[in-house]
């Protein structure tokens, strides 16, 4: 097999991209002056070499801590509990979060042999009994999994000191009633809040 | 609503076929194995967007061929809409298309054409197992309320989490499941009881109206508390024994079953074979009514050689009944214009060896 197809390959393994498409970035590589794909194969590989999960919270990050973790102005009485590492990025980008996080990697998924085991729980619970957290706040995704992930946590740390909140269900912004689909609009029912009166 | 147009290519064995249908419908004549359940069967194609006899799309592609491509045209309260679907063998692909724009959930194309399918092997509705009749209470609710689709979709996921969460003994990510287990299954149990409380007289009627002597009855067996969340943490808790011990969730909607009965006697046992076709019109007819009110327009029938089957008298009942009341768009087939009975008025088409032709 000829480099260029080692690459071809390569790429093609990555998620969301056919071999078409990595057809088509291999040849648009090609066709660059030659530093460009020369910083993206060390970007790539700094990446490899120096990134690793933050060892307390599992966010990845090339310091010893990440910068989550690190900032002294976050309060450490709030942790954020997400999937995955990209699930932090969007809560930060809510810029409403001000507090820690901690990333399970992954849900629950006993069909794929994910069980409590292959998740980072212990370091949560451990963390939580350490003391000095308020409030976990599950921010799981809302798929089926998702939603089943944030039952066992709760039920994990049921009996500790800690107030476990769940991110509330409902209506996008911007959406429109009419094309809600049932199970969404029954939770935005239950989870219905009082106006002014 | 009716069927205008319909193009199929690389389906089953037919030709490249671009057809112009009558509002009326169709009778479609030919020999055995000519391609006449094929044709119905690309009809039928845009309501559910797979085979009505449980083929695999791979299946449905002419064989060797690249894959097939669907186009149906309905008119609809004067307008007309496209339903496309184009499906690739290898790699495999499917794109579902209304009006020129692509569909990504299955939800969004369901609804735009609706008809109800009439096979020979429906017969199995009336003699088979539960899941028969359980499939036929998906379709049709699935049809007529797309908050069931969603509801079934996702307690299909749960439960074989579920299921797999038992198979390895662990009761607390077991527990973790029982939200949402509970949350879909209350939705499908809660439909299925509404569906099956208005159903009950209608089936009677319509069993009635085609001749049939005897009182028939139709419930739901399940538990129908269960269509509140509420009573699902009991029963849940209830079921620990039997779930642990099988391995597999042994409590929900999965597990129930449409209970006809003629005389007071389950009609599997002790219905005749003419009473158990009959009741199976009675149920495709119950399908047509529900379908019509949820959808404020009328279905189309689709009946593959079902009359042959059929005595002269339930024939001809059936007939009559399909001429009273609203128009709507009907498709037959039969092997012989004799097989057809003699009260029914449609356009005979024919076809042959794949291709379809219209006098």
């Amino acid at each position: 097999m000829s480099v260029i197809e080692d690459l071809i390959t390569e790429l093609a393994r990555l998620p969301g991209i056919g071999r078409k498409t990595a057809q088509r970035l291999t040849y648009h590589l090609l066709r660059q002056p030659t530093d460009r794909a020369v910083h993206l194969a060390e970007g790539l590989q700094s990446v490899a070499e120096r990134v690793a999960p933050c060892p307390e919270w599992g966010t990845p990050t090339e310091h010893e801590r990440c910068g989550y973790c690190s900032d002294p102005k976050r309060d450490d009485g709030l942790l954020c509990v997400v999937e995955e590492p990209s699930g932090v990025e969007v809560v930060e980008r809510s810029t409403e979060f001000r507090g820690r996080y901690h990333v399970l990697g992954g849900h629950l998924s006993p069909l794929d042999g994910v069980g409590p085991d292959a998740l980072r729980l212990e370091p949560l619970v451990r963390r939580v009994q350490g003391g000095g957290v308020r409030e976990v706040i599950l921010a799981t995704n809302p798929s089926m999994e998702g939603e089943a992930t944030a039952t066992y946590i709760q039920q994990l740390l049921t009996g500790e000191r800690v107030k476990v909140t769940r991110l509330a269900r409902g209506l996008p912004m911007g959406g429109d009633l009419e094309y809600i689909d049932g199970v969404t609009l029954s939770h935005a029912l239950l989870a219905r809040e009082e106006v002014g009166r | 609503m009716w069927l205008e147009g319909l193009v199929a290519r690389g389906f089953r064995n037919l030709a490249p076929t671009e057809l112009t249908l009558p509002p009326e419908g169709i009778a479609l004549l030919g020999a055995n194995a000519q391609g006449k359940t094929n044709l119905l069967e690309a009809l039928y194609y845009s309501v559910l967007f797979r085979s009505f006899r449980g083929a695999t799309d791979s299946e449905l592609a002419r064989f060797d061929g690249p894959g097939f491509r669907v186009e149906s045209t309905v008119m609809r309260t004067g307008k007309t809409g496209t339903i496309a679907t184009e499906f690739r063998v290898a790699p495999k692909r499917k794109r579902i298309e209304v009006d020129g724009a692509e569909s990504s959930r299955l939800m969004e194309a369901m609804g735009h054409w609706v008809a109800v399918a009439f096979l020979p092997s429906d017969v199995v509705l009336a003699s088979g197992p539960g899941a028969e009749r359980r499939r036929y209470l998906d379709r049709l609710l699935c049809l007529a309320d797309s908050r069931y689709l969603t509801a079934l979709t996702r307690y299909r996921s749960v439960l074989s989490q579920r299921n797999a969460a038992l198979r390895h003994e662990r009761r607390d990510v077991v527990q973790a499941f029982d939200e949402a287990l509970a949350s879909a299954g209350a939705a499908i149990v809660s439909s299925r009881v509404r569906w099956a409380d208005t159903a009950t007289s209608m089936f009677a009627e319509e069993f009635a109206a085609l001749g049939e002597q005897e009182t028939v009855g139709l419930s739901y067996r399940g538990r129908a508390e269960l269509a509140a969340v509420d009573a699902w943490p009991g029963a849940i808790e209830e079921a620990w024994p039997a779930d642990s011990k099988r391995g597999v969730t042994t409590v929900g909607p999965h597990r129930d079953d449409l209970i006809l009965e003629i005389g007071g006697r389950a009609l599997r046992e002790y219905g005749s074979t003419g009473q158990q076709r009959s009741a199976v019109i009675a149920l495709k007819l119950l399908e047509l009514s529900t379908l019509s009110e949820a959808y404020g327009t009328e279905p189309a029938l689709v009946l593959d050689d079902v009359f042959a089957e059929l005595d002269t008298e339930r024939q001809n009942r059936l007939v009559t009944r399909l001429d009273e009341g609203a128009r709507r768009q009907v498709f037959v087939t039969a092997p012989r214009r004799d097989e057809l009975p003699e009260g029914l008025t449609l356009p005979v088409w024919n076809v042959k060896e794949g291709r379809v032709t219209c006098p």
